[in-house]
């Protein structure tokens, strides 16, 4: 596996009495995008944050490409860190060149116009270069904070909401960067509400909720934690073999017509609720694993009223 | 922290930026420039307009003429001087004070108008996600103001003097060029406008828009008006050795800011509380 880039230990923020993220562990390798879902005030924006080295945990640590990310050297680790903030927060007086100029100065990079051309492509931005910030629309914006927040090719990406409120086809282009991202071997961490998104780009999934809930990949996540679905289509009416087929503990079904729809405790008790319909008599058709989706898990993890 | 190790280049990116955004935005300096003629109306509006107005030279009337001989032991620049050019020289003398407001409403508006401009973009965030360090942000929100402020308020004297030139009598202007007016333009002038530009800063990482900023350091206004007027009602003259005291407490008072704006700028009170 490639080295993990972005590593947090045991990470707690709190503000006064209110404990923003509590005991959040994860990693982030090179070549690897990872996505933390959550309801508002999950403690997202916090933990992007604390990774970027703006405000520092309450407990715990952070480690960017192998510096453990210190209050004495955060100026440092951030040359790392490449945040694209959840508003672009560009000078909307100045034009898209002066913007990246100005970062491309600030992180002292050696002839700062080519890095500004090299940004700009890689965004698909060239042909705008000499207009005003505050003339784009929101999806070219977007793509101009991304545009500086690459500027300095950092290995570790932090991106905040890096869809939010854009238009179908601009969000497909800055998924697209992402992903781009994450084939040039950076660590990405995402941070979005989108789960549609989530699954299309992410590795691994952090479901979040001040704690970490989850972390895995899309598919294990959907399988995982929280049990498995099966539909089982019998000859006749179903509602009489539903006792049988409940026998399994932690089995909830319901019958409708000639099927039973049950939610298990995992994907293992399938062959014990067939064996046990077979046994008792009944004549199975089909069996139907249904696999959850995302949303699915997503609410029963972090409580429906998220 | 210290302002030791402050990287000069990415202090220099952000006052370019700064400067290239006041370009844009002329209505950032609205306030300075009209600071500029209300510091030179009232001097030539004295000296000159009413004079004109009442059909009879300062001199002739008799105002200010005790005032103006016994000010010649203070401002010995002009004690060659007679008559209506005595009395001429002593009040330009008395309404250069009024440009000391000139750097000061420059720096005010300028810093306010960057910082909070700052927070009103959401620019912020990205700018400390950068190595940037507190010092060197604190440090480039001051150099383009003052830089600004103070080549506005020496064009504010040049002004003066060239008004002088043209409606005084001779050998009134050469007399504003003395030491005692190095010491109010060249070296007050920039340490007041600093003081004002981080009691702006300061009051600006607190206030959430522009114009509660400028309420609150428009303060700084308060004490320079107060000598001012203090100076016309009892006709007294400000001393060389009065002005260097001040110079020297002005280097204090702005150590003093200096210490309490890098501890205002901490990156998580900048990012916590600055919305």
């Amino acid at each position: 596996m490639p080295a993990a880039l972005l590593v947090t230990e045991h990470l707690t923020r709190s503000f006064g009495a209110r404990v923003a993220v509590r005991d959040l562990s994860l990693s982030v390798h090179a070549g690897e995008i990872v996505t933390m879902l959550g309801p508002n005030g999950a403690g997202k924006t916090t933990t992007m944050r604390m990774v970027a080295g703006l405000i520092l945990p309450t407990s715990g640590r952070v480690v960017i490409n192998q510096l453990h990310l210190t209050a004495d050297n955060a100026d440092e680790a951030r040359r790392s860190i490449g945040l694209l903030t959840e508003a672009p927060g560009l000078w909307e007086r100045l034009s898209v060149r002066m913007n990246l100029l100005t970062y491309a100065r600030l992180q002292g990079l050696p002839n700062p116009a080519q890095q500004v051309d090299t940004a700009l492509a890689q965004v698909g931005l060239s042909d705008r270069a000499h207009d005003l910030a505050g003339r784009l629309s929101k999806g070219l914006k977007q793509r101009v904070a991304i545009a500086r927040a690459l500027i300095h090719h950092p290995p570790v990406v932090l991106l905040d909401e890096p869809t939010s409120g854009l238009d179908p086809a601009s969000a497909r282009h800055v998924r697209d960067l992402i992903l781009g991202l994450c084939r040039a071997g950076r660590a990405v961490l995402v941070s979005t509400h989108n789960l549609a998104e989530a699954e299309a780009i992410s590795d691994r999934i952090a479901v979040l909720n001040t704690r970490l809930l989850a972390l895995d990949t899309p598919a294990a996540l959907r399988q995982g934690a929280s049990g498995a679905r099966v539909v089982i289509e019998v000859e006749g009416d179903a509602s009489r073999w539903l006792a049988t087929a409940s026998v399994v503990a932690g089995a909830v079904g319901a019958a409708d017509a000639s099927r039973l729809t049950m939610n298990l405790p995992a994907a293992g008790a399938i062959p014990d609720v067939v064996a046990a319909l077979v046994t008792a008599g009944a004549r199975v058709v089909r069996v139907m694993p249904e696999q959850r989706s995302l949303e699915e898990v997503y609410l029963s993890l972090v409580g429906t009223g998220a | 922290m210290s302002l030791r190790g402050l990287a000069w280049h990415r202090v220099a990116a952000v006052a370019r930026k700064d400067a290239a955004e006041l370009a844009r935005n002329p209505g950032a300096i609205v306030p300075a420039v009209l600071m500029v003629f209300g510091s030179l109306i009232p001097a030539f509006l004295v000296v000159v307009g009413a004079p004109m107005i009442a059909g009879e030279t300062l001199a002739g009337s008799g105002e200010f003429a005790e005032e103006a001989q016994a000010a010649v032991s203070t401002i010995p620049e002009i004690a060659h001087l007679t008559g209506n050019a005595l009395i001429q020289a002593f009040l330009f003398h008395q309404f250069s004070l009024l440009q000391l407001l000139v750097p000061v409403v420059a720096a005010m508006a300028l810093a306010t108008h960057a910082v909070i401009g700052e927070k009103q973009s959401k620019a912020l965030e990205p700018l400390l996600a950068t190595p940037l360090t507190t010092v060197e942000l604190l440090a480039a929100k001051t150099l383009t103001p003052l830089v600004f402020s103070v080549a506005l308020s020496w064009g504010a004297t040049l002004l003066y003097v060239v008004g002088m030139m043209l409606v005084a009598e001779p050998g009134v202007w050469q007399t504003i060029l003395g030491p005692r007016s190095f010491l109010m333009f060249g070296v007050l002038g920039p340490l007041v406008a600093l003081a004002a530009l981080q009691i702006s800063v300061i009051v600006s990482s607190r206030a959430s828009d522009a114009r509660s900023a400028q309420q609150l350091g428009s303060l700084v206004i308060l004490p320079i008006t107060i000598v001012f007027v203090a100076q016309l009602m009892g006709a007294y003259v400000i001393a060389p050795a009065a002005l260097v005291m001040s110079a020297l407490g002005c280097l204090m008072l702005n150590a003093m800011l200096l210490w309490v704006g890098v501890r205002v700028f901490e990156r998580e009170t900048i990012l916590m509380r600055w919305k």
